[in-house]
């Protein structure tokens, strides 16, 4: 028999991931909502405990207490296996769905690819949802806590504050930004790689048998 | 050069077992069959007797326990996965029972997915998937998604999408399993059409009897291994003596 085959290209531009990562967003939008939302939780927890401390701090009082980096280790341990469980979730849903792509030419890679865009926008928007939402509850205790006061919040916030990391090249309010997106982006990417290899490794004729 | 491959599809000695716990199950043991270019032919038999292992051990999704799978004359348990990710791509469209597009797409993008793979220019892949599903009757179904069409054109749509890398085969396993009778004629009209048009070769796995009507020869199998294999013309003789 000849071995005459010109083998050509394959490939997934990142465009093209990325767009059906977003369809995938939004026509699965309770699923990743619920994903989304554990992100959000867990850097809502982050933000406001900082900004609360450096208020008080501002204010005179202890500021930030190394038992509060374990408080948020735990905090965000929850929440990435969280995110885990249900990523795990998304990938049996979509068992068949995988067993397609892989007909139609996908290789492993495409697949992690698919998973892993999708893992980044979910922290990603998880990130600044979680921000807004911490700093407002930060602001509410500022302000419903005659110690603390608005005006002490607003200057512990614009000016910076080394024991935040990254707080003394930056005010402490877009410090804790950068760190809650940061934090969330990483977290959601390193839950989801469990989840998106054992997808994209998923023998196609398995997948495609798999009736939910 | 196209016409260069006499066979497109052919089967050595092709044997898939199954471990069961302590008992082996033969899906398939010994099947040598041969598929001509442009041929329409039909997989039948029972439950069990291995029309999907036969199908996907053709379409490159599995591996054979023993024996050889040649596609265009290629040998495709040599291939290492992204060859084989490239044959699926290009050599070979898929149509399910179920139908299997992606749900969050729509149907004009369902039928682009395997051109991106293949590396297609997006003018060109709109222009080709506007085209293909023009030709399956689906021209005003566009931008609907699966769920928004009906059975029949879920399928249709997976024709198109089949055909969209203009492959050597198209291998369909119960293209009509979940159709209503008159649904599943108009689709296995519509492969046939098709495959005289473009002289693209269409194996299917079914137990649709409407299927014999259409086909140049139907593969009986039974227990794993090829029962009996029947031309139309003999086809047509049984019917006349019964």
């Amino acid at each position: 028999m000849a071995q005459s085959v010109e083998i050509g290209e394959i490939r997934l531009p990142v465009a093209e991931a990325f767009r059906i990562s977003l369809e995938n967003i939004r026509r699965r939008f309770t699923r990743v909502a619920i994903t989304t939302a554990s992100v959000t939780l867990g850097i809502a927890f982050f933000v406001s405990l900082m900004m609360m401390a450096s208020f008080q701090a501002a204010a005179g009082g202890a500021g930030i207490q190394p038992y509060m980096y374990w408080l948020l280790f735990i905090s965000l341990l929850v929440c990435g296996v969280g995110i885990t469980n249900s990523m795990l979730i998304a990938v049996a849903e979509r068992y068949k769905e995988i067993g397609t792509y892989k007909c139609l030419g996908a290789l492993d890679r495409h697949i992690l690819e698919m998973f892993l865009m999708e893992a980044l926008l979910v922290g990603g928007i998880g990130g600044l949802t979680g921000y807004l939402v911490g700093l407002v509850a930060a602001l509410v205790y500022a302000i419903a806590n005659p110690g603390v006061g608005i005006a002490n919040a607003v200057r512990a916030m614009i000016s910076g504050n080394p024991s935040i990391p990254l707080g003394n090249l930056m005010p402490a309010s877009v410090a804790l930004f950068a760190l809650g997106v940061g934090i969330a982006v990483l977290l959601s990417l390193i839950a989801t790689l469990y989840p998106a290899y054992y997808a994209a490794k998923l023998n196609p004729a398995e997948a495609l048998r798999y009736e939910i | 050069m196209a016409l260069r491959y006499e066979y497109t599809v052919e089967t050595e000695d092709l044997a898939k077992y199954y471990k069961m716990g302590a008992y082996i199950v033969k899906a398939l043991d010994g099947v040598n069959v041969k598929i001509r270019r442009g041929e329409y032919v039909s997989i039948m038999g029972p439950s069990g007797a291995g029309k999907t292992t036969l199908f996907n051990m053709i379409g490159g999704l599995d591996r054979p326990t023993r024996g050889r799978v040649y596609i265009d004359e290629v040998d495709i348990s040599k291939l290492d996965a992204y060859e084989l990710a490239w044959l699926r791509a290009r050599k070979i469209g898929y149509v399910f029972q179920t139908f299997n597009l992606i749900p969050v797409l729509t149907a004009i993008e369902n039928v682009m997915l395997p051109m991106i793979f293949a590396g297609v220019r997006r003018e060109e892949r709109i222009r080709k998937a506007r085209e293909l599903l023009e030709r399956v009757g689906l021209g005003d179904r566009l931008y609907h998604r699966p769920t928004e069409l009906s059975g029949g054109q879920q399928q249709r749509v997976a024709i198109a999408r089949a055909l969209a890398n203009d492959p050597a085969i198209i291998l369909a396993d119960e293209p009509t399993g979940n159709l209503d009778l008159q649904t599943g004629l108009e689709i296995i009209n519509l492969l046939r059409q098709l495959n005289k048009e473009k002289m693209v070769t269409v194996v299917t796995a079914t137990h649709d009897l409407k299927m014999i009507d259409v086909s140049d020869r139907i593969i009986y199998l039974r227990d794993g291994r090829v029962e009996r294999i029947e031309t139309r013309a003999e086809i047509a003789v049984e019917a006349e003596e019964a």
